[in-house]
């Protein structure tokens, strides 16, 4: 019953934006396949598949380099490696452009070696570099896990057999790690399409943008896109769920984690590719995480030094910072909350029960996450304003959570499920026969052992909440700012300094989140 | 050694206080029990008189496990009856569910609750006002881990994990106490002394006991009487000594122990066999399942045969185990026994040996 109710819940935005383009006015066939429309798609996939291959190969590489191999400082690098993933894209389009700018720091230290760097990095090639260096965590934090996890006498008995490390990786470890790439991967072409600022930054139009823009004065063509944006996003899911069903069928005996050792992998020595491979390491390390920090900070240790020096002042005073921070973690705080009491039932009856509403269930809330939160809080938006027994939602908090909760939930599916399997049956047993009745087994022992488990999974649903901008755009009810429209209207407005100041904050906040959740406890550390 | 001083023995020879009161008899009746297709269990009756220790015998997937599940009411009958005292637990019309059943159970990783210290863990199933009073402390005193209330599971030995588990099942005083293999996580080492231990402290306790092993020897140990039970149906019960004397069935024969089985043409007084004259067994009247007369395989066990000089067959194998070797000799008829012999093997492969049945009788079961 509950999970029914969740389902319906978690359909509502998809299910909507299809009635809105099949009920409207226009005919549907006739938006979809104008060049208006295509445009914008063809330049969404185009952007969606060379960030997904390049975000690919990048990921993998460092996940090998850094776990297989001698390079130096290795334990250091993979801690290191994974925390670009603290830059919500917006932010880190908006150092980069920053910096190149007149008064970044990049463009001034050109111009005192007498380069004019007045170089504007936008389309294509800037969103594409942009996007693959702030998403490629999502490839190497599955693949470094799983390489981790890899049991070691499979490449011990390939290089026993003869095979040298060039060739143990191509025969033995990519066909084991195949379908974390894919995973990972996925992550990142749902990420690029659903990604609303960067592209906007560098002047890419993708179906977002096309689709805000729209959204006021052409109403159909903006549900048009959106449906759309989401039918890409749930092709793609389905045809990488097909493959990595196929091939998990084929390799179904040598995925199984069975023997998992704690003994260390072969070490492959580097040899003359170790300067090399500090470069790559240490360059997208530069590139991705410092790079942008340090940019951040110049613009804002400039506006401070200036307003201290008597030049214009900063427009941001203490309320302007405190406000919008407060209410990043309150409701980031909240919709976490809901998301895990949401998905908990689910999580039950897939891994309890295992039953085939389960399932169903299971598949729609986390097809909510392939919906782009654009289209959500869009769906939600004009849901609410033509619904009549809810149009006293408009605008409010509820639709804003609601909207993040259906965007976001999926990601607590996953360690729920892990949450909820880590009970076992025989400890409810045992719980039983001591005399406990329903309620004190879930409050003495279900819920207790559940709670890492789950606070992880809120955890994850915080992160990316406080990092969302289209949805929070949309769907934020009038006055309400967060850090992530903050440093994005200051941004607009050209209030560089500002948004600096902002960003870090945001920046410091998603650091210290990703830190305990990410980093802390993933096994690729061992 | 994990526990020196404070050993279990030790604890029991202080005399600790032990209250008898609490076991109650269990009594099975026609229970079956299915799933979704075929039972599971088919038809069980079993008694077990109250201070009883009863051990459940199979091999994996008879219904061992499911047949303690239900007792504790973890799984539904189909059909049946289980009693426990004077309380019907469940029959084709009621069901007691197991947290009212007041029944003890130990799993076989101990299942303890990893988030609750030992204390907490053996306070669990006691009433509120119980909690704090000295139950816990005597309980954990009693399997000799007294002054370990403040530890975690987590950082306890295994023998000792399943001692936590027992006495967390025994301090609510439950009438029938359920071990489901609770030695099998155990390194053998261990098994052996914390198996003895409890044992004893079980013993001492008079508790009514069920429990569930797939190990012939650990039943004959432990169990008072024995239930072997296959495919769902309960073979044969009775004593450990009843089982492997006089088993029913060629299976029970060969499944509670290493088993010779010479086929004769008359089983009645002394049969020619291939290791020359086997009396048969004259105390089997009454038994069902046994062959008097006709076409019979006689069950000879290993000890019942000697070796000596001799020419009826030849030595294929030793298998030398320390207290005693297992020989395998081949026959002249192509056929081979296993015969027992003292640690002392004066045996080698290719030996010529002689054979002969030197037991109290051969039970003859049908083919």
């Amino acid at each position: 019953m509950v999970a029914v109710l969740v389902a319906a819940a978690f359909a509502l935005p998809g299910g909507y934006v299809a009635w809105r383009v099949i009920g409207g006015t226009e005919s549907p066939l006739a938006l979809l396949t104008s060049p208006r429309t295509l445009s914008p798609l063809w330049r969404t996939v185009q952007l969606a598949v060379l960030v997904s291959a390049s975000a690919a190969v990048l990921g993998t590489a460092l996940a090998w380099v850094t776990t297989r191999t001698d390079l130096i400082g290795r334990r250091f690098w993979r801690v290191v490696v994974p925390l670009p993933l603290v830059y919500p894209s917006f932010v880190g389009a908006a150092a980069f452009i920053s910096g190149l700018s007149p008064g970044g720091i990049v463009h001034d230290l050109a111009a005192d070696l007498g380069f004019d760097l007045t170089m504007r990095l936008h389309g294509l090639t800037g969103a594409w570099l942009v996007l693959t260096l702030f998403t490629y965590p999502y490839v190497y934090l599955p693949v470094a896990a799983r390489l981790a996890s890899l049991p070691t006498a499979f490449e011990e008995n390939a290089r026993l057999l003869g095979d040298r490390p060039a060739r143990v990786f191509s025969r033995v470890v990519l066909p084991q790690i195949g379908s974390s790439v894919a995973a990972g991967s996925l992550l990142v072409f749902l990420y690029t399409v659903s990604d609303f600022g960067a592209v906007h930054l560098m002047r890419f139009e993708t179906l977002t943008q096309t689709i805000f823009r729209t959204r006021l004065f052409d109403r159909d063509r903006s549900f048009a896109l959106a449906l759309l944006l989401l039918v890409l996003a749930l092709v793609v899911v389905a045809a990488e769920r097909t493959i990595t069903r196929a091939g998990a069928r084929r390799g179904a005996l040598l995925t199984s984690d069975a023997t998992v050792g704690d003994r260390r992998a072969l070490t492959v020595p580097l040899g003359r590719w170790a300067a090399p491979a500090t470069g790559l390491v240490a360059g997208v390390v530069g590139l991705a995480l410092v790079s942008p920090a340090i940019s951040l900070a110049d613009w804002g240790l400039f506006g401070w030094m200036r307003s201290r020096r008597g030049g214009a002042p900063l427009r941001l005073d203490w309320d302007d910072v405190l406000a919008p921070t407060w209410n990043t973690v309150w409701i980031g705080v909240t919709t976490a909350v809901i998301a895990v009491a949401v998905v908990l039932p689910v999580a039950y009856l897939t891994t309890r029960h295992r039953s085939r509403l389960g399932g169903a269930v299971n598949a729609v809330v986390v097809a909510g996450f392939a919906i782009p939160g654009l289209v959500v809080a869009l769906s939600l938006v004009f849901w609410t304003m033509h619904a009549s027994p809810f149009d006293f939602l408009i605008g409010s908090m509820p639709v804003l959570v609601f909207a993040y909760v259906v965007h976001f939930g999926a990601q607590a599916v996953r360690t729920a499920q892990v949450a909820v399997d880590a009970v076992p049956a025989r400890m409810e047993d045992a719980a039983r026969l001591l005399g406990a009745g329903r309620l004190r087994r879930l409050a003495t022992v279900e819920l207790p052992l559940m709670l890492p488990g789950l606070a992880a999974g809120a955890g994850l649903v915080m992160l990316s909440t406080m990092k969302e901008l289209p949805a929070t755009l949309l769907a934020s009810p009038i006055g309400f700012r967060t850090l992530a429209t903050q440093v994005w209207g200051t941004y607009e407005a050209l209030f560089l300094p500002e948004m600096a100041i902002l960003a870090l904050i945001l920046l410091a906040i998603s650091a210290l989140m990703t830190w305990l959740l990410v980093v802390r406890r993933s096994d690729h550390l061992r | 050694m994990i526990y020196n001083s404070r050993t279990l023995l030790g604890m029991l020879n202080k005399r600790v206080v032990v209250p008898r009161a609490t076991a109650e008899n269990l009594s099975i009746e026609g229970l079956s029990v299915a799933y979704d297709g075929p039972p599971v269990l088919h038809d069980v009756s079993l008694d077990v008189a109250a201070g009883e220790m009863v051990a459940l015998l199979g091999p994996s997937g008879c219904g061992k496990t499911t047949l303690l599940r239900t007792i504790a009411g973890l799984e539904r009958q189909m059909a049946g009856t289980v009693r426990l005292g004077e309380r019907t637990l469940g029959d084709s019309y009621s069901f007691i569910p197991p947290e009212k059943r007041r029944i003890g159970m130990v799993f076989q990783d101990g299942a303890l609750f990893p988030h609750l210290d030992v204390g907490q863990n053996v306070a669990y199933g006691l009433p509120r006002s119980e909690r704090r009073s000295g139950r816990v402390t005597e309980t954990l005193d009693l399997v000799g881990l007294g002054g370990l209330e403040d530890r975690r599971p987590g950082s306890l030995s295994g023998g000792q994990q399943q001692r936590v588990a027992l006495a967390r099942a025994l301090a609510p005083h439950p009438g029938v106490l359920l071990l489901d293999e609770p030695f099998s996580s155990l390194d053998t080492s261990l098994r052996v002394q914390v198996r003895s231990e409890i044992h004893h402290l079980l013993l001492e306790l008079g508790v009514t006991t069920v429990f569930v092993t797939h190990d012939q020897e650990e039943a004959f140990v432990l169990g008072d009487r024995v239930a072997v039970l296959n495919e769902g149906r309960i073979a044969q019960v009775g004593s450990p000594d009843d089982l492997y004397r006089r088993p029913v069935d060629q299976w029970v024969a060969t499944f509670v122990g290493d088993a010779n089985l010479l086929p004769v043409a008359d089983a009645s007084g002394t049969c020619d066999t291939a290791v020359g004259p086997v009396a048969v067994a004259s105390d089997t009247d009454g038994m069902v399942g046994r062959v008097i007369g006709g076409p019979a395989d006689l069950l000879v066990r290993p000890e019942d045969l000697r070796l000596d000089e001799g020419s009826t067959g030849t030595v294929e194998l030793v298998e030398y185990y320390g207290h005693d070797a297992m020989v395998r000799v081949l026959l002249g008829d192509g056929s081979t026994v296993h015969a027992r012999t003292g640690a002392d093997v004066r045996w080698q492969r290719g030996d010529r040996v002689g054979v002969t049945y030197v037991g109290p009788g051969a039970v003859p079961l049908g083919v």
